[in-house]
Order: structure tokens, then C-alpha cells, then sequence
């Protein structure tokens, strides 16, 4: 390669296009630093700044939010869409509330602290990346990233059995899942480089390349097996169902922070590759005769197992893994819709924003009643809340209803929008399905709001079995009205918000 | 001396891939599950130089780069994982690791 070649492909590194990324891996390395560097009682400084930095780069994003189109910079490798600029503000968001939750968590433990946000960081830059890459390596890579991350975070509490061995589980599924991810693209790289083939291409890993190549070979056995592997490796991820033995397990080892950044962001991650590679535009488009049918029975099957197997858990944590199985299902639901309804992404979009703001509720108030064992969360231990502490209790009962879909908060917007995408994409069974798992999980969300509720507190016979939970600070309080207020303010007026997104 | 085809590093690589993911499924010891999830991704590597080889497309050879630097990533933390949980409860044995239930 001559220097004019390295040249002209620099020229096309446009770094000022991932500055965002670039800070939050640099306020990571900062945090690192500054252990080093202060005093030991300056330390509880340390994620303040964590927080302050994800918050001025949230504001940045928010300032500078540009919808360009397509930019391509970095050689193809990432791709600036709207969609991407939106899910980095997710991701963010995402970060900001895991720092809230992880400051009441972590103080309970005998743990180092700035580790656990420095890989935060990390995990959040690879997961903005992640959401806009347009190329199998760029994916790969970040997905990997993200992935080795979750395993440290999943694992974090290593003085419990029950963290370490959710973070094992989690290490052989996810590292099950990148193989036959991985295997996936090397058969589609295989393939559509052959020379014998009819548009085979040079640069078989960019997405569009690809999607040219397979729109050529609308129905090749191998590129049809590379893509039943992709799906199935990103299957894993979301946890759509039969790939979603993982679930429970981990959601309910992992700590209370970590499961939720599991349980909203990660999901999300995956949702974002899945629309970049299946959704209109993209490389699988062509071969929607494989694509439509096997995420329709995934969705299907997702919607129900979560929701009957979320029925019978007594862990809350358990519970709230299980019935995110089930909110996997209708993304997935809005997935197969957006390729034949305009709505079906802002859909998919909105229900997002609306899981994120909905979950972060929930866990927020399950970090409070939690005791030191993060794992041992049960419903019991909520039985008289609403007497304790009415605060908490009416803020799980939003949170609670937003996540079931009762109007007229913005979980019901986030479905009815799904719905209606879906209904124009003509998939009336699996609307019939949908509304069936609606209604079963209406009954476990109610069944935790009346044990916050109407279930009278008997003092326990034996006094160690209940933990005392920690009272939540100024902070937390403000945080936790605000989200609660979203929900329902979501719910009756979308705003410009929701009628960019839907009406696009 | 035979010429190798792109058929048999193909052959190769899906055996290889054929043993991780059956190793995986069927064996009971943590580190042998975790041999078998990296052999898995060796086997997508022999394909991808194949690949590359055959199709005279550049990408792979440099994936490779990037793959095993992923798969070294991987097996860091997860022997610290498995370490760590071999000192809290004395066994590799899955069916013994079983705290997490409903």
C-alpha cells in the first residue's frame, strides 16, 4: 500500500463524528487516574465525576443532535443514521441511571467501586459503536467488547456464589452465542466473496456490499445458513426464546445495577444490530422469505414462554428477567412489522424509550428494598411497602403498570404502536398472541403491586429473613418522581418526540 | 503431494466447529466447556483464511487479527471467573454449581 492509498483512506476517519464515544472512553481512563492520583478520602468523589461526564456528554449529544442521513465515515465501517444518533442518547441515558443505582448498591458491599464504573463507561461507548456499525468486523469487535464487559459486571460482586456463577453462565452462553454469531459471518464473508457467484463482491463484510451480493442470490443455501446463525447469535443476546435459558439465572446473580443495565441496555444493543441487519435497507432484507417466518414463530414463542414462566417466580429479579423475555417478544414483534409498515421503527424506537424509562422505575425502587444478599429478592419482602415507605411504593406501582401496559401510561403507547404496525403489516396472529401475553402478564405485575400494597407486613418469626432495605436519598427521590412522571406524561402526550418517530 | 482444496479447509473448520459445539452441550467440566467454546471460534478462524485465500478478498486475513485478540480478551476474564468460583466452592463440576433457582 503506497502512502497517497493510507492517505486517501484517512482522510475519510472522521474522528469529530465519534466524539462522544471518544470522551466517554477518556473520562474511563480519567477515573483510573484519579484513584491513583487522589487522596483516599477524595475518593467518593470519583463517580460524581463519572456521572457529571456521562451528563455533560448526554447534554452535548442532545445540543448537536443532527439527523444526517447515511453519513459514512471510517471507510464504511460505521454509519451515522438516525437511529443510531438515537440509541446513543439511549445508551447514555442508560449509563447516567446505572451510576444512580450502583451508588446505592455498591455501598453495601466490601467492593472496589471505580472499577465498576469505569467499565460502564467502556461497555456504554462499544454499545453506541455497536448501534451504528456498518460492517460484520466493526460489529464483531464491539459486540465482543460489550459482551466481555457484561461478563466482569455480571461476575462483580465476587464475594457472592451467586454473582460469580451467574457471571459463568453468562461467559458460556454469550461466548456460545458469539461462535455461531461469529461462524455466521464467516460463511456469508465466504460466500458472497466466491468469484463463481453472480455479484460476488470484494468487500464482503460491509453491509451494503453484502446486501447488493444477497439481493443478487436471493436464495443460497449457505448465505441462508450465515444468516440463521447471525440471528441466532443475536437471539442470544436479546434472550428471544429457545435461546433464553440464560435469562433468569443471571438476571437474578447479577447485581441489582448490572441486571438492569442487562435487562435495558444490552436488550438494546441488540435490537439496534437486529433493525441495522434485518430492517428496511438492510443487507438481510433480501431474503425476507428466512428473515419474516423465523422471527415471527421467535416472537410468537418469545411473548408466551416469558410471560407463562414469569407466572410462577417468587424472585423478583427472576421475575423482571423473565417478563423482559416477554418485552423482547413484542420489539421483536415491531422487528418483523417495519418490513412492511413506515411506522415500525419509530414504533420499535418508542417502546425502547418507554422499557428504559418504565424498568429504571422498577429497579430503582428494588435497589432500595434489597438487603446485602443482592440475590435473595422476594416478593414477600415487599409485602407492606406501601406502609413503610409510600413514596417508593406508588412509584413501583407506575413503573409496574407502565411495563403490564395499562393506559394511559407510556408502556400502553409503546404497545398500541407496535400494535398498529403490526396490524398494517398484516400479521394478525401474532397480534392475537401478543394480546393473550398482554393479558397474562398483567396478572404478575398486579400480583407485585398488591403485595406492595394490600398485603398486611406480619413481622417476621425469624427477623434476619426480611432485609431492611436502605431509604432512599434526595437524589433518588427526584430521579425516581421524574421518571414516574414521564411514564405517565408519555402516555397522554407524545409530543414532538413521538410524533417524529411514529409519523416519520 | 495433494493441492488442498477449499473443500477440505472447509471440512476441517466445520468438524472443528461440529466438536466445540457438541463439546459444549455434552461435557459436565467448566474448563472443558470453555476449550470447546474457543475451539469454536478456531474453527471459524481455518474458514475465514480459507476463505480469504480462495476468494483472494483481503478482509479476512486482517478479522483474524481482530478475533484472536477477542478470543484472548475472553479467556482472561473468564478463567478469573472460573478461578474465583473454584475457590468459593471447590468444584468445576456444572451440576454442582447450581445456587440459582427459583
Amino acid at each position: 500500500m503506497t502512502l497517497e492509498a493510507v492517505k486517501f483512506a484517512a482522510a475519510d476517519n472522521l474522528w469529530s463524528a465519534i466524539f462522544p464515544e471518544l470522551l466517554l472512553g477518556g473520562l474511563a481512563l480519567l477515573l483510573l487516574a484519579l484513584e491513583i492520583l487522589l487522596p483516599k478520602r477524595l475518593h467518593a468523589v470519583i463517580p460524581d465525576v463519572a456521572a457529571a461526564g456521562v451528563a455533560g456528554t448526554l447534554i452535548g449529544m442532545l445540543v448537536n443532535l443532527q439527523f444526517t442521513t447515511g453519513a459514512m465515515t471510517f471507510n464504511g465501517l460505521l454509519q451515522h443514521s438516525t437511529g443510531g444518533q438515537l440509541m446513543r442518547v439511549f445508551f447514555l441515558l442508560c449509563a447516567l441511571l446505572v451510576f444512580l443505582l450502583a451508588r446505592v448498591s455498591l455501598a453495601r458491599q466490601p467492593m472496589p467501586r471505580v472499577e465498576f464504573y469505569h467499565i460502564v463507561l467502556v461497555v456504554t461507548a462499544t454499545m453506541m459503536l455497536l448501534a451504528q456499525s456498518n460492517n460484520f468486523v466493526m460489529l464483531f469487535v464491539a459486540l465482543e467488547t460489550l459482551t466481555i464487559g457484561l461478563y466482569i459486571l455480571v461476575a462483580y460482586f465476587r464475594t457472592s456464589t451467586a454473582s460469580l456463577e451467574a457471571g459463568l453462565k453468562y461467559l458460556v452462553m454469550g461466548a456460545l452465542s458469539s461462535g455461531l454469531l461469529l461462524f455466521g459471518i464467516v460463511l456469508l464473508y465466504g460466500v458472497a466473496g466466491s468469484p463463481s457467484l453472480p455479484s460476488h463482491t470484494v468487500e464482503p463484510l460491509n453491509y451494503d456490499e453484502l446486501g447488493r451480493f444477497l439481493a443478487g442470490n436471493p436464495h443460497n443455501f449457505l448465505a441462508s445458513l450465515g444468516i440463521a446463525l447471525v440471528l441466532a447469535g443475536i437471539a442470544f443476546k436479546i434472550g428471544a426464546f429457545p435461546f433464553q435459558i440464560w435469562v433468569p439465572d443471571v438476571y437474578q446473580g447479577a447485581p441489582t445495577p448490572v441486571t438492569a443495565f442487562l435487562a435495558v441496555a444490552s436488550k438494546a444493543a441488540g435490537f439496534a444490530v437486529l433493525l441495522g441487519l434485518c430492517g428496511p435497507g438492510g443487507p438481510f432484507a433480501s431474503y425476507g422469505w428466512l428473515v419474516t417466518p423465523a422471527l415471527t414463530a421467535m416472537a410468537a414463542a418469545t411473548i408466551l414462554f416469558g410471560n407463562l414462566a414469569a407466572l410462577t417466580q417468587s424472585n423478583v429479579k427472576r421475575l423482571i428477567g423473565l417478563s423482559g423475555v416477554s418485552h423482547a417478544g413484542f420489539l421483536l414483534l415491531g422487528v418483523v412489522a417495519s418490513s412492511a409498515s413506515p411506522h415500525a421503527i419509530g414504533a420499535v424506537y418508542f417502546y425502547l424509550f418507554a422499557y428504559l424509562i418504565a424498568s429504571f422505575t422498577v429497579f430503582g425502587v428494588m435497589v432500595h428494598v434489597a438487603g446485602a444478599d443482592d440475590s435473595d429478592q422476594q416478593l414477600d419482602h415487599y409485602a407492606g411497602l406501601a406502609r413503610r415507605n409510600p413514596f417508593l411504593a406508588t412509584v413501583l406501582a407506575v413503573g409496574l403498570g407502565s411495563l403490564a401496559g395499562i393506559p394511559p401510561l407510556a408502556g400502553f403507547m409503546g404497545k398500541f404502536l407496535i400494535f398498529v404496525a403490526a396490524f398494517e403489516a398484516g400479521a394478525r396472529w401474532l397480534l392475537a398472541v401478543a394480546a393473550v401475553g398482554v393479558v397474562i402478564s398483567i396478572y404478575y405485575y398486579f400480583g407485585w403491586i398488591k403485595a406492595a400494597f394490600f398485603d398486611t407486613w406480619v413481622p417476621p418469626t425469624d427477623p434476619a429473613a426480611t432485609p431492611t432495605g436502605t431509604p432512599p436519598g434526595r437524589t433518588v427521590k427526584v430521579t425516581l418522581a421524574v421518571l414516574a412522571l414521564l411514564s405517565i406524561g408519555l402516555g397522554f402526550y407524545q409530543g414532538p418526540l413521538g410524533q417524529w418517530l411514529t409519523l416519520r | 503431494m495433494i493441492a488442498p482444496t477449499l473443500n477440505a479447509y472447509l471440512a476441517i473448520s466445520v468438524l472443528l466447529f461440529a466438536i466445540g459445539l457438541i463439546g459444549v452441550l455434552v461435557r459436565r467440566n467448566v474448563l472443558v466447556i470453555f476449550m470447546c467454546l474457543e475451539l469454536m471460534l478456531v474453527a471459524s478462524t481455518v474458514a475465514l483464511v480459507a476463505f480469504s485465500r480462495f476468494n483472494g478478498t483481503m478482509d479476512g486475513n486482517v478479522f483474524v487479527f481482530f478475533i484472536l485478540t477477542v478470543a484472548a480478551a475472553e479467556v482472561a476474564v473468564g478463567l478469573a471467573i472460573i478461578v474465583a468460583l473454584f475457590r468459593k466452592r471447590q468444584t468445576t463440576a456444572v451440576n454442582e454449581l447450581n445456587t440459582l433457582k427459583n
